[in-house]
């Protein structure tokens, strides 16, 4: 009577969805069952065929087909994980790159007197004690007076050294004194160094001033590269005390830099140009920076529509140890990528019009699980030190610099500085070259670890360039062209402009085919599922309802009739236990058929349209020979009425 | 008679019915089905029952939903690329080939010889602004007529808010304006005091829509170069306009000129083996295996030994100084039968040198529609390709100039001197069309315009590029300079004078490369075939169907139907007999006998069938209306025969 609604209903439930075990009494039963009544194809037949080996056929046919879905299964879930390339070509407006263009020379040779003076007489006196190379006769003379009473420390810090291969000695290019040579030989240029060369080596020392005792020496094949080398560590040195509003000085301005601009049709100036500091090529100017916001397009292509500039390369001015060749670089590049001119930078001949025609390629990769790339490098453990979205290029030289940081205590120069870091000089860290070049030893050998730790981007923008170059101005405009520019350069310069300090520059869209190269997943879950129903029909006819079948019959079902099992015999035992003590007859076993076969007692339930049909006659009726024709479809009605299933039940049992 | 016999059969069949109830139905399709949920729902107790119901419910929405999906993703026409690349014997490109400079300034001296007066005063003026120069005093006046037209002048910005203008060569004779003459003493030191201070000092020229009128605009130049190259270019587009064409392929280069030496492969080739075409841009270009008449040409090896090999002289003395100042062949690959666009696509090569151009061959195939919006041969685009006049084929670049000079023809009335005409058209000239610079130069940086040429352009389906790996070393070299001079001198002049020199000299070689193509080709990812078997494999999955189950459960659907409209009928004759009877003496039938009807359901159906008989067909004389009234009374066994002999 006064039961809770929610007991009510869970008595309810309780009542007209009874649990009960299965109804199959053994394992074999119920294995005989399945086989006759499953979805799958190959277990009728085990059950079905008559005659050992045609049953052993098919069980083994069965079972290979099994094999051969799992294994099937097996390789679409290991391919899952696969791309597709797609190519498109979209013909649209293109976004103009941005073109940072850069004088080969960093820096005014005349405005960095006061600071390389004293280096360049050195290396001049160097040129000339080992080559006997000398700007004029008069001069050397008075030099090498010099020599003596000013004594440099650019030799104290590191020795320029000439030595010969075998007798391990080496003459300091200074004192002119032969020393015997400590630590090991670093050949700077090639590993192997002819031994039937009798040319003598040149190269210098490195020590590090805590411990003198460890040197590392570095050679060169040619004089031309260690004198070169030697020149930049000191160039590097000095420049890296100068402050950076100085060196911006120091360098070109864009109305040096930039004699006359033209982009789609129209004149553009300095304006359009971004200044931005290289630490080894100086100012370099950067047309279509995207810093005001907006960023050019072109919806035309060819030459006419593109970047058209002519630059004033000051050859005069030319240091002459730090750069040996004459011209601009430039590199097209994204506004949001760092242009690493000194890697891949594209140089431009002076006395030429270079013409480059660009040809747009986007690229896509898939991330993770797909490839191992990165989407915004957000998730590599070493700090951007640009101002620049992520790239390879930047994360290698990022970690190389924190590594300097670490280990050598300061930056290196070519670089941006990290937080609280300085460049590296010798006043500061004395040690710091013989550092430095351990430590890029190690990073060339991946002894760093940088290579394994940075990743590629996973999207990137390219720009394949077709340079061509033509003789410009030529023979017969060269005159008035040259009038007429040295009049655009205005008076700054009272002379007249030559050929070869001019270049002219043309960066333009071959065509406005962007092409976009794009991985996709090759699989999506549905096509997954789909080749899965596709194997699993194939081989067997097979479906989910089977597998949920399997799992029924083979462990819910088995479980429970092992489980039955054991239980019935404990309670017999415990029954034999009782009736021997009080004697009372066992209950005999009535049940003859069984299991899901068993239409009698196949459920709780009333018999269904087909079971019905397979009911045993009641035995008492007479046989008639046809059976009363709406016999099943009466059964078939009271089937399904909605009688109360307790007492059905009671009925049966 | 057949027809009316099966139609007669098919009614008693309508007559008679399914012969069972909903739910036998239902039933027997989950019993005999050969989709492998419903089975388990009748073959399982009550709480099984209940699982499987559901169970199949969900795995028949899944299938549906992926179904969903996977037509979806069909429907999207994604396609994948597939790459390959390597060597294969391919054709040679066609290798157009041009002067940088467009005509023999000895040939055209005569037609721009004002001109450059013109030209060379003004520099004078520009550079050497002191006025009461010597050397004006002995030249010939000066045809101003020209300058009139699109003066070229200089804009003082030192004072922002009134800019000063000056024409280089009215300002030494009148002054211009009110402020021009306030300043007319310190004019010299305006004119030479450029850009100080960030102040622009621009040489600028105005142009005009019509000559005298205020609808004025000046081009800004912020270098007096390009001011003065593009005043020559503009000035000297509308003398030669005037020329007709075949004075003006006269006045170009000549192939036997140009072309000194050729090979290709091993064989010998000269000047008459390429076609000459006229650009416009370049004047006389000579075409290499443009494959127009001939067969193009196969290349079965790779390697500069097996390609083409040419020598060229451009003559630079003879070049028109100020139209080009770069000096070099220009040259270009492109595909056969297709024009070349040399500004677009066309590369330098220096004089003096020797240059290699190994050529990779890139080449995208793509489907058409409704894969990709492209266009197999152009004549699905809404543009009138004007260089099909040259008989080339269709191509974007084509397209957007042929768009452009359309769009010129309509707004300014004439045609571009750099483009084709279309008919009935004349090219520009400052005598005809005294405002067309104005109208071009507003045309050429319209925006609105570009987009839509851009818009209604497509590019082609199969794209091919050439991607060229370009080098070059000095040549001839200094040993060898005499002998190749004195030989190629002496076979183009027969003169053993040397007539050439390193200014003007080229050798090309053009090859192919290692791996000489690189296709990316376009195949549908999702075809038919792919969708039906995902759709298989998806109701097979879940349900282990196939299209003969859908079809199974299409038959019970019609046959529910079926069920319906004949209940339906039964329950409206029912009403009517309702009535009738009312209206009839007889006794209403009994109990048993309603209950009877109702199930045995033979009985039912064949009564419900009486109605449609009579409402579909028209009565039919010949065969005898069965009497329903009556069948519904005789014992199940006369049924059988009845229907037997109908």
């Amino acid at each position: 009577g006064a039961m809770a609604p929610g007991k009510k209903i869970t008595a309810r439930i309780k009542r007209t969805l009874p649990v009960k075990g299965p109804q199959a009494p053994t394992l074999s039963e119920l294995m005989r069952w399945y086989c006759l009544n499953t979805n799958t194809h190959g277990c009728r037949r085990i059950v079905v065929s008559r005659g050992r080996l045609r049953r052993f056929i098919w069980i083994l046919l069965t079972l290979s087909a099994v094999g051969l879905i799992l294994w099937q299964c097996a390789e679409l879930l290991m391919n899952y994980y696969s791309a597709s390339v797609s190519v498109t070509v979209q013909f649209q407006k293109l976004p103009f790159p941005a073109v940072t263009i850069c004088n080969i020379n960093p820096y005014k040779y005349s405005s960095m007197k006061d600071y390389l003076s004293e280096l360049d007489k050195e290396t001049k006196k160097a040129l000339e004690t080992f080559y006997g190379f000398s700007e004029g006769k008069s001069k050397v003379r008075r030099s090498v007076d010099e020599w003596n009473s000013t004594g440099s420390d650019f030799f104290k810090q590191i020795p320029l050294l000439k030595f010969e291969e075998f007798s391990k000695t080496a003459t300091d290019f200074r004192s002119g004194q032969k020393r015997k040579i400590e630590g090991s030989v670093f050949h700077k240029d090639s590993s192997i160094v002819n031994s039937g060369d009798s040319n003598d080596i040149i190269g210098f020392q490195l020590c590090d001033a805590n411990n003198s005792s460890e040197c590392a020496l570095y050679t060169f094949s040619s004089g031309v590269n260690a004198i070169q080398e030697w020149y930049k560590l000191h160039y590097m040195n000095i420049m890296a005390q100068i402050p950076l509003e100085t060196k911006e000085k120091l360098s070109y301005s864009a109305d040096d830099l930039l004699l006359t601009c033209f982009f789609d049709g129209l004149s553009c100036d300095k304006r359009h140009f971004t200044r931005f500091h290289h630490p080894l090529h100086g100012n370099c100017y950067t047309f279509n920076s995207g810093e005001n916001g907006t960023i050019l397009s072109t919806s035309t292509g060819g030459s006419e529509y593109g970047l058209q500039v002519v630059l004033y390369i000051d050859e005069a001015d030319y240091n002459p140890f730090l750069v040996t060749s004459t011209g601009a670089k430039i590199i097209v590049h994204d506004q949001n990528e760092y242009p690493f001119i000194e890697d891949i930078g594209t140089e431009i001949e002076t006395a030429a019009a270079t013409s480059i025609g660009m040809h747009f390629t986007r690229s896509r990769k898939l991330s993770k699980p797909y490839s191992d790339c990165t989407e915004t490098g957000a998730d590599i453990p070493v700090e951007n030190l640009y101002n620049k979205s992520y790239s390879l290029q930047i994360c290698l030289h990022s970690c190389f610099q924190k590594a300097m940081v670490d280990s050598c205590g300061c930056a290196q120069y070519a670089q941006p500085l990290p937080a609280g870091a300085e460049y590296c000089n010798y006043k500061k860290n004395p040690n710091w070259m013989y550092c430095y070049y351990r430590l890029h030893e190690k990073f060339v050998k991946e002894q760093l670890g940088c290579q394994q730790i940075c990743k590629d981007a996973c999207s990137f923008k390219e720009w394949a360039l077709t340079t061509s170059i033509a003789q410009w101005p030529s023979t017969v405009s060269e005159d008035w062209m040259l009038r007429v520019l040295s009049w655009d350069k205005g008076q700054k310069i009272n002379k007249k402009l030559n050929k070869t300090d001019l270049a002219n520059l043309m960066v333009f869209y071959k065509d406005l085919n962007e092409r976009f190269i794009s991985e996709n997943p090759a699989n999506t879950l549905v096509i997954l599922l789909s080749n899965f129903g596709g194997q699993l029909g194939l081989w067997m006819s097979c479906s989910v309802v089977c597998v949920i079948e399997i799992v029924e019959v083979f462990f819910i079902d088995s479980l429970s009739i092992v489980m039955r099992r054991q239980w019935q015999k404990a309670k017999k035992w415990w029954n034999d236990r009782k009736r021997d003590r009080s004697g009372k007859p066992p209950q005999a076993s009535n049940l003859e058929r069984q299991g899901h076969d068993n239409p009698v007692c196949v459920d709780e339930d009333l018999p269904t349209f087909n079971t019905a049909l397979r009911l045993p006659l009641p035995q008492d009726s007479p046989l008639p020979r046809t059976p009363p024709p709406n016999y099943s479809t009466l059964r078939l009605e009271t089937a399904f009425t909605d009688q109360l299933p307790d007492t059905l039940e009671v009925g049966q049992h | 008679m057949n027809l009316k016999k099966y139609c007669v059969r098919a009614l008693h069949r309508l007559q008679k019915g399914p012969g069972y109830t909903y739910k036998e139905l239902l039933v027997w399709y989950c019993d005999n089905t050969n989709t492998h949920g419903p089975k388990r729902i009748i073959k399982e107790g009550p709480k099984k029952k209940l699982i499987w119901f559901f169970l199949t419910l969900l795995f028949a929405s899944l299938v549906f939903w992926q179904w969903g999906i996977l037509i979806n993703t069909y429907l999207s026409y994604n396609v994948t690329s597939s790459l390959s690349i390597g060597f294969k014997t391919m054709k040679f490109p066609a290798v157009t080939v041009c002067n940088a400079n467009p005509f023999k300034y000895s040939e055209v001296k005569h037609l721009l010889k004002e001109l450059d007066r013109l030209i060379e005063a003004a520099l004078e003026r520009i550079l050497q602004p002191t006025p009461g120069n010597s050397s004006e005093n002995a030249s010939p006046p000066l045809d101003l007529g020209l300058w009139h037209q699109i003066p070229l002048v200089l804009i003082d910005e030192h004072d922002k808010d009134n800019p000063v203008i000056l024409d280089i060569f009215e300002s030494n004779q009148t002054a211009l304006g009110n402020e021009t003459a306030g300043r007319a003493p310190s004019r010299g030191s305006l004119l030479l005091s450029p850009r100080r201070d960030g102040l622009t000092l621009p040489a600028l020229r105005p142009q005009c829509s019509h000559q005298g009128s205020d609808n004025c605009t000046y081009r800004n130049f912020t270098s007096a170069a390009q001011a003065v190259t593009e005043w020559y270019i503009l000035q000297s587009t509308s003398i030669l306009s005037k020329v007709p064409l075949q004075e003006r392929i006269r006045m170009g280069y000549q192939a036997e000129d140009m072309i000194l030496a050729c090979l290709y492969g091993a064989e010998p080739c000269n000047y008459k083996n390429f076609t000459q075409i006229y650009h416009p841009d370049h004047g006389n270009c000579y075409i290499f295996n443009w494959g127009m008449d001939e067969e193009a040409l196969n290349s079965s090896n790779p390697g500069a030994e097996f390609g083409l090999k040419l020598i060229l002289d451009i003559s630079q003395q003879d070049y028109i100084p100020y139209l080009s100042s770069a000096a070099g062949a220009r040259l270009m690959l492109h595909q056969q039968k297709s024009f070349p666009f040399l500004k677009d696509q066309g590369i330098y090569a220096m004089a003096g040198t020797e240059t290699s151009i190994g050529v990779l061959v890139d080449e995208l195939e793509r489907m058409g529609y409704p894969y990709s919006d492209c266009t197999m041969n152009g004549s699905d685009v809404p543009v009138k390709n004007l260089y099909s006049q040259y008989n080339t084929s269709y191509s974007i670049q084509a397209c957007l100039r042929s768009c452009f000079q359309n769009h010129m023809v309509e707004i300014c009335g004439c045609g571009h001197y750099m483009f084709p005409l279309p008919e009935g058209v004349n090219y520009c000239n400052n005598e005809d069309n005294p405002g067309w610079a104005y109208c071009y130069s507003s045309l050429r940086s319209s925006i609105r315009h570009r987009q839509i040429c851009i818009d209604s352009c497509k590019e082609t389906c199969n794209d091919t590029q050439y991607k060229m790996t370009i080098s070059m070393a000095d040549w001839p070299s200094e040993a060898s300079e005499d002998w190749i001079f004195h030989i190629l001198s002496y076979e183009r002049d027969m003169s053993t004078n040397v007539t050439l020199d390193r200014n003007g000299i080229i050798k090309l070689n053009i090859y192919f490369q290692e791996y000489n193509y690189r296709t990316i080709s376009e195949s549908a990812a999702t075809t038919i075939v792919w969708l039906l078997s995902s759709l298989g494999g998806q109701f097979g999955f879940w349900m282990g169907g196939s299209v003969l189950c859908l079809i199974e459960f299409g038959e019970i659907i019609i046959d529910s139907l079926w069920i319906t409209i004949i209940n339906v009928i039964s329950w409206c004759k029912g009403l009517k007999q309702k009535r009738v009877q009312a209206r009839y003496p007889d006794a209403p039938p009994t109990v048993s006998e309603l209950v009877e009807a109702h199930t045995n359901l033979g009985f039912q159906h064949e009564d419900a069938g009486a109605l449609p008989r009579d409402e579909a067909l028209p009565p039919e004389p010949g065969t005898p209306p069965p009497n329903y009234d009556s069948l519904r009374v005789q014992p199940l066994d006369v049924l059988g025969p009845d229907s037997d002999a109908e």
